[in-house]
């Protein structure tokens, strides 16, 4: 919104339409196509990701598989967060960085040169980079710190990505990006709390060890990613026990739907960040799957699925009324997603094949949901 | 918008406060006024000023509230008033402007 600061917007009372969108944003309307861009990553990096567990799928999801991480982190998620950020900032020149994101994966599911869509992420991020410091101009505050840090660790992933031409040197920063992303947004709405001044000190030197492990792990790439993977664990801990969602969780309706969807991707974070101090994230091992799957379905789809019904319409001007129906993507989420983590625990490849398939369902289930109670909402 | 209070309404402040309390963050589940987000409502003779603050710079969700004030008080306004919604950063919001029911319910 808020680009059009002080000079406000004045419209006869009577009237019932919508007023103007301030100067120099752009229109709900006109912000859809990126949004499909974005979800076009997200559906062929999935289909991407069905192709890898062994799943027998069309040539052009097939011919992707070695991008599903990339689909998934720079091209749908960053997509859909700096879009969000450029929404937030209310200019026009911020929707480039949803823009070039989203052009990056199209250009990788087209099988253009991996240098194009590598170079349109870096311009993505460095355009989400600068919408983050446009946020900090506005309000200097820990939180608005945190998501420019998050930026940045994206831009750190995709230029690690560019140069280094593969994907493990750029793994930590990307789930530095997606994680401190989320961080940072929870670590603002603490602030309806009395949080003690001492959980705000733990929470910077949570980031900080993220951080240095995502550095060290450029060297010495066990130790960082152990380091990076404490961090995570760590961070599950204090986002159960300082975030707002646990006292959410105690209203109804949206509220509370959001809060779980929170606590439950808490759990997934955890989980995440055990398996990575043994040593899962490192390329190659064997638990790499489940430790994966738990922080970006378990943690942060789960988030997603949570404010997805407020993010939707803030973006798009469509409503998406809250349902009870909302909990069935969320349970089936987690119940498929706990089949494949114990698939990959337990060395039972079949159920890691079709816990993989069923996260994808599960995902189906979601946005049908989500289209359902849009459709609905107009009635 | 409950349409017994349609075109009924003389913009008094205590009245327009009442009615922006049907405005909720979802997240929270607490109104705009109680969490101290309205930060002025000023009622002139063809035109009511609404100067309100965001939480946060960050989200995306301004946009979508402010409208969702438009669309809480327009049909109760006099045909004639103009409505005025203004959102600023200053003062940065801060917890002590929630009021005591909401910081309780918070736990300060």
């Amino acid at each position: 919104m808020a680009g059009n600061g002080p000079s406000g917007r004045a419209i006869p009372a009577s009237a019932s339409e919508r007023p103007a969108p301030p100067v120099g944003d752009l229109r709900p309307a006109a912000r859809l196509p990126l949004l499909v861009l974005g979800m076009l990553s997200l559906l062929v990096g999935v289909l991407a990701g069905l192709a890898r567990l062994g799943w027998t799928l069309p040539p052009l999801a097939a011919g992707a598989a070695g991008w599903h991480g990339a689909l998934m982190v720079s091209a749908f998620f960053g997509t859909v967060i700096s879009l969000e950020r450029a929404v937030a900032v209310g200019r026009r020149w911020a929707y480039a960085g949803p823009a070039a994101a989203g052009l990056g994966g199209l250009a990788l599911i087209a099988g253009a040169p991996p240098g194009v869509g590598q170079a349109l992420s870096v311009l993505g991020a460095a355009t989400l980079v600068m919408a983050s410091l446009q946020v900090l101009r506005r309000q200097v505050a820990t939180f608005t710190v945190i998501l420019a840090i998050a930026a940045l660790c994206w831009l750190v992933g995709n230029l690690a990505w560019w140069i280094s031409g593969g994907i493990f040197a750029a793994l930590p920063w990307w789930l530095a990006f997606l994680v401190l992303t989320i961080a940072g947004e929870r670590l603002e709405l603490t602030r309806f709390l009395p949080t003690p001044p001492r959980a705000k000190s733990l929470f910077l030197a949570i980031v900080a060890g993220l951080l240095a492990g995502a550095v060290v792990a450029f060297w010495r790439q066990g130790a960082g990613l152990a380091l990076f993977s404490a961090g995570l664990l760590a961070l599950a801990a204090w986002l159960a026990r300082y975030d707002i969602a646990r006292r959410n969780a105690r209203q109804q309706g949206l509220t509370r739907f959001i809060a779980l969807c929170l606590l439950s991707g808490y759990g997934w974070l955890a989980v995440a960040g055990l398996l990575g101090v043994q040593g899962a994230l490192l390329p190659g091992a064997a638990l790499r799957d489940a430790a994966l799957h738990a922080l970006g379905l378990g943690f942060v789809f789960s988030m997603v699925f949570g404010h997805a019904p407020i993010i939707f319409p803030a973006v798009t001007r469509l409503k998406i009324p809250y349902y009870p129906a909302f909990y069935l993507p969320l349970a089936a989420l987690h119940l498929s997603l706990a089949l494949r983590v114990a698939g990959g625990l337990s060395g039972a490849f079949p159920w890691r094949h079709a816990g993989g398939l069923a996260n994808a369902l599960a995902l189906l289930l979601f946005i049908a949901t989500m289209v359902t109670s849009g459709f609905r909402g107009r009635r | 918008m409950t349409s017994e209070t349609t075109g009924a309404l003389t913009p008094d402040i205590e009245a327009i406060r009442d009615i922006l309390r049907r405005v909720v963050d979802p997240e929270l589940g607490v109104n705009i006024v109680d969490l101290g987000l309205v930060y002025r409502i000023e009622p002139g003779p063809d035109r009511l000023l609404i100067e309100m603050t965001m939480t946060s710079p960050a989200c995306p969700m301004g946009d979508m509230i402010i409208d969702d004030v438009y669309n809480t008080l327009a049909p109760v306004l006099p045909q004639d008033c103009q409505l005025d919604v203004r959102l600023v950063w200053e003062p940065p919001w801060n917890p002590s402007m929630m009021n005591e029911r909401v910081k309780a319910h918070f736990g300060w």
